[in-house]
């Protein structure tokens, strides 16, 4: 079974004084849903180029299926925050993307874009342009897009920020039910707190200067809604609540008040 | 339940702001565009009357200023029996067929070049330099060399307006290849795109609509240069047909191709925007 493992990581940026992570170990095993929260300037968005091979670390190991990740590839596919489309395709082409770089026939991927496409309840939406879509319908094109590249992992980086809280909610759902269909490890990150006890079968939480890791929570919310228990009872449930304070109490400790 | 409200959505005004995304904003209403237009009109039939006006009263003897009558007689004679063995019809042929192949010349230089600056240092670092200093040499300065170089034929005149084209079509390719999102181009490296599929199925899509509107301006230079370009050993062409009618003072006949020269370029322009449209709608809504 593959794991994505990141083996006490740092990161430094050229010509930053401090690195922005510091010795960060991590590991995401298929099937995993792995949320990394925390202040700004933690580190989270750089430790998920890490697994996505598009930032080196300067310390460290980062490796996929036990080989070293020497550069992105489509076993690791990225949903970036602004959606990050083809505006020059349509709905279909971009989900047919990764399938058109392999050679896949025109009909084939086709097809399986469409197949993808109403997977995440745009079915009617494949021949649109991308700037006739909404925001969320973006996402979830660009969440199919990654999804065509058949990754063993997804590598999410805060992709619901851009959303309004009512399309932000729905496409939590919708994240879920992926996730548990396809039995990918996910690696996500995010500022919401309640999306990731929502989402998270594990929840990392970071501090900033130089991001490090400094708690670790196993969750069960997203699993309880994967197994058909509706979302807005699993958030009414008093254990949400208390793991929600619990997990803001971790994110903001040790923070001058 | 959720499939409908999402529907709905999409069915939604377009350029409604939909909560923390960038609203897309669609081009501008008409009446704006009308108004300006209805303005440029109203300049442009100002001085054809003050024209007319002071052709009529001689206020500059007809030499210096022929009326518009006079010239658009011209341009009816011209056009049917010619002017200095040619119609107007094979003057502009003739000019349009160097413009033409000028544009393919730079293109085909142009956009490579342009890449090489935006994706490579050593590029940037090779061929910077080379335009910056190509870029401000007016066509008249290297004319005679490349005469000496290549002789007085068709070559010689086309590769003239190809050098005013040139830098206009790489720097504009340039800096659409340096404006690519970096995201993009992450996103599709992450799906498995090699080096040349990112240029080829990213980079360059990207920089399409800067491309165009390098070739837009290109266009522009190279009409520009057409005077200098048919300046040695032309028989056809709207700059040769200008210069031949100034030599023996035939002011309306010079003043008639520069109308002419004025209303291909116009066209010109309309065309390419035309272009633009069907090949990036996408540009600007981003």
């Amino acid at each position: 079974m593959p794991h994505l493992t990141l083996d006490k990581v740092s990161v430094h940026y050229n010509g930053q004084p401090a690195p922005a992570v510091e010795r960060v170990s991590l590991d995401v095993g298929k099937g995993d849903f792995v949320v990394l929260v925390g202040r700004s300037g933690c580190g989270k968005t750089s430790l998920l180029n890490v697994a996505a091979g598009l930032v080196e670390p300067a310390a460290g190991l980062a490796t996929v299926g036990g080989r070293p990740i020497t550069g992105p590839g489509p076993n690791r596919a990225v949903v970036f925050q602004n959606d990050a489309l083809f505006p020059w395709l349509t709905a279909r082409e971009n989900v047919a993307f990764a399938l058109r770089l392999r050679g896949v026939s025109a009909d084939k991927r086709a097809r399986r874009a469409d197949e993808l496409l109403s997977l995440v309840k745009l079915g009617d939406a494949g021949d649109k342009r991308v700037w006739e879509l909404s925001g969320g319908m973006r996402q979830r094109v660009g969440l199919a897009r990654a999804l065509a590249a058949e990754p063993e992992f997804l590598l999410l980086d805060e992709p619901l920020g851009a959303l309004d809280a009512l399309t932000r909610e729905r496409m939590q759902t919708t994240l879920i039910d992926l996730w548990a269909a396809s039995k990918v490890g996910v690696l996500m990150v995010t500022h919401g707190i309640e999306e990731a006890l929502v989402l998270a079968t594990r929840i990392v939480v970071l501090a900033p200067a130089p991001g490090h890791v400094v708690r670790s929570f196993e969750t069960c919310f997203g699993r309880r809604y994967a197994a058909g228990k509706p979302i807005r009872a699993i958030k009414a449930d008093p254990a949400f609540a208390a793991a929600r304070a619990e997990l803001t109490d971790a994110i903001f400790e040790g923070e001058a008040a | 339940m959720s499939v409908d409200a999402y529907s709905e959505r999409a069915k939604a005004k377009a350029g409604e702001t939909e909560g923390f995304s960038v609203p897309w904003s669609r081009p501008r209403p008409k009446r704006t565009a009308v108004s300006a237009r209805l303005v440029s009109a109203i300049t442009i039939l100002v001085l054809l009357a003050a024209w007319t006006v002071s052709a009529s009263l001689q206020l500059v003897p007809p030499v210096f200023l022929p009326s518009p009558a006079a010239v658009w007689a011209k341009f009816v004679i011209v056009a049917r029996d010619g002017f200095i063995d040619a119609t107007l019809l094979q003057h502009v042929v003739a000019s349009l067929w160097r413009v033409f192949a000028a544009l393919i010349a730079a293109i085909l230089v142009g956009v490579p070049v342009g890449l090489a600056i935006g994706i490579s240092r050593v590029g940037r670092g090779v061929f910077d330099p080379l335009l910056e200093f190509l870029r401000p040499i007016p066509p008249l300065a290297y004319l005679p060399l490349i005469i000496i170089w290549f002789g007085i034929g068709e070559p010689s005149k086309i590769l003239v307006i190809a050098i005013a084209m040139l830098a206009p079509v790489a720097l504009s390719t340039a800096a659409g290849v340096r404006g690519v999102s970096r995201e993009r181009v992450d996103a599709a490296r992450s799906l498995g795109a090699t080096r040349a599929q990112v240029i080829r199925h990213v980079i360059l899509p990207s920089a399409l609509p800067s491309i165009l509107t390098g070739l837009r301006i290109a266009l522009g230079a190279g009409w520009s240069t057409l005077v200098a370009a048919e300046l040695v050993a032309a028989t056809r062409g709207l700059g040769f047909m200008i210069q031949s009618a100034a030599q023996f003072l035939v002011t309306d006949v010079v003043v008639m191709g520069i109308l002419v020269i004025a209303i291909i370029a116009f066209a010109l322009e309309f065309v390419i925007r035309r272009i633009e449209r069907v090949l990036v709608p996408w540009a600007g809504r981003e």
